[in-house]
């Protein structure tokens, strides 16, 4: 294991990143952000939607970048991380949807946007994030069994086609910052399925010459 | 006798504050680091329309319109000729983009077509005056603005339409080198927008010019730019170079962007939704992360004004 992955290694520094956000919006300076002054319920929202966009976006991206590069000191580092990460993806986006909630005024108005494809996206989103993070300790990995386990967790899937389209509805024109976080994101799930159907094919190609 | 009656909108000079929100708006400056010379104060100081003294329309102030803080009002710009990002427009506007001397062009179906320069078209008017408006943009959010300009109407007799104008065209500058938004995106630049002719002939249609009395910021639509206090924000086209009287009408930028959402009317109505979020309330910008929204009123508001305008149109389908 090289340096750099030895320290990404260190919980303490994961815990430091993912809270860095937070450190971010508390410090003085974003008193003279005008956009914050402006509608602090607003900036807060898009803030840490938009950070548990990015921390999704690395998580999901693991599994792929450990088949392309399995011997990768980094990417085995983040993939040591792989549940903390996950479940502040959870975090994030339970802050989002409290925030959506001051930023709507009322538990009426509220309610009443959810019949948005724009908005139920973004619940439904959350909502499986919120079965992964409760059902993400080792006492519910051995009460659901590893197989139930993982075939819930493939939630994680729909979730990133949720956000995707949540994210891009959520731009005014164009999808610029979405295709910017996931292009790179859907290039590397496609890249892992190439390389899967290759192992599966040469799989069947050495069966079926053993059986000759 | 003449008694002015008051209206609904109708709201005393002292609501049209000024003195405390200048002492904030220095002192913001100071605190992010910006010298009175670089940003908004020296755009200001060699700011075309300068030196017309603004006079308070008693008939467009209000007790119940709580202006916004200047420093948010030029702060919190959508102008995508310079970003997405509403708080970097500030500074992108006021770096490489003059806005003085500018030429602003009447033309079209018109018995006085001209290319003037702003000042001039000023003067010619008689000075500006000031009123409060509320602003509504279409992303739901609100301000209160003290607006320093003229009536179009003003500048409709003065072009002189003849009866084939039915419409009126504004278009923005085109600049890429100065306004670096405009380079690409999926907007077909230069941004236009349009009215009918009674649209922009109504008491409440406004070029302004300034913005607290002083001449408008950069990033607000130097140097001068339409208000229509009654439709979302977009309708209000910022630093107009042209002005063109028209037989059909014209396709806004919005509209031929997504047809779907926003139509060539977009009138403020509570009731006609958005696709993607509702129009029934809005966020009034500078009140705090716990304020409550605030119902959003049909024509912003100023339905008694306009509503005539529209009695044989179904608000629906033509939003």
């Amino acid at each position: 294991m090289n340096g750099i992955a030895r320290i990404l290694r260190k919980r303490w520094l994961l815990y430091f990143l993912l809270c860095s956000p937070i450190f971010y919006v508390c410090t003085p300076q974003i008193q003279y952000d005008t956009e914050f002054r402006a509608d602090p319920a607003k900036y807060l929202l898009d803030y840490v939607g938009l950070a548990a966009t990015y921390i999704f976006a690395i998580v999901i991206s693991i599994t792929p970048l450990r088949r392309i590069f399995p011997k990768s000191g980094i990417v085995n580092s983040l993939a040591y991380h792989r549940r903390p990460m996950g479940v502040s993806v959870f975090v994030y986006a339970f802050l989002h949807f409290l925030i959506y909630y001051f930023y709507t005024g009322s538990w009426a108005e509220f309610v009443k946007d959810w019949e948005k494809l724009f908005i139920l996206s973004g619940i439904l989103a959350f909502a499986f994030l919120f079965l992964m993070a409760a059902t993400s300790n080792n006492r519910m990995v051995r009460r659901l069994g590893a197989r139930y386990w993982k075939r819930l967790h493939r939630l994680a899937y729909p979730v990133l086609f949720l956000i995707i389209y949540h994210q891009a509805a959520q731009e005014k024109t164009g999808f610029r910052e979405t295709a910017l976080i996931f292009v790179p994101v859907l290039a590397l799930q496609f890249w892992r399925l190439v390389l899967a159907s290759k192992a599966f094919l040469a799989r069947r190609n050495d069966s079926a010459n053993g059986a000759e | 006798m003449n008694i002015r009656k008051s209206k609904p909108w109708n709201l005393p000079e002292s609501a049209a504050t000024s003195e405390g929100d200048y002492l904030n708006r220095r002192k913001f400056l100071k605190a992010v680091g910006l010298g009175s010379s670089s940003l908004m104060g020296g755009s200001i100081a060699r700011a075309a329309t300068a030196g017309f003294p603004s006079t308070k329309n008693e008939n467009y102030l209000s007790e119940e319109l709580e202006p916004t803080d200047f420093e948010l009002i030029a702060g919190y710009n959508n102008f995508y000729e310079f970003s997405y990002d509403k708080g970097e427009v500030q500074k992108l506007a006021n770096q490489d983009w003059k806005t003085e001397p500018w030429t602003i062009e009447i033309a079209g179906h018109v018995d006085n077509p001209m290319k003037i320069d702003v000042n001039d078209l000023v003067k010619k008017i008689g000075g500006v005056e000031q009123r409060v408006y509320r602003f509504r943009c279409v992303e739901a959010w609100s301000m209160v603005i003290p607006w320093d300009g003229f009536e179009l109407s003003a500048l409709i007799d003065l072009a002189q339409p003849n009866s084939k104008a039915k419409f009126l065209k504004f278009t923005t500058f085109y600049d890429p080198d100065s306004a670096p938004g405009q380079k690409g995106g999926s907007i077909d630049w230069p941004y236009v927008e349009g009215l009918t002719l009674e649209e922009a002939q109504n008491e409440l249609a406004f070029l302004a010019t300034g913005i607290y009395g002083k001449p408008i910021p950069n990033q607000n639509g130097a140097p001068i730019r339409l208000v229509v206090p009654w439709k979302y924000g977009f309708k209000s086209i910022k630093s107009i170079v042209k002005i063109e009287f028209t037989s059909k009408q014209p396709m806004n930028t919005w509209q031929a962007l997504q047809p779907r959402e926003y139509g060539f009317y977009a009138n403020v109505n509570p009731k006609v939704d958005h696709p993607r979020w509702s129009q029934a309330s809005e966020r009034i910008i500078g009140s705090g992360f716990f304020s409550k929204r605030q119902e959003t009123l049909m024509f912003n508001g100023y339905e008694e004004q306009v509503a005539h305008l529209y009695k044989d149109l179904d608000l629906r389908r033509f939003y």
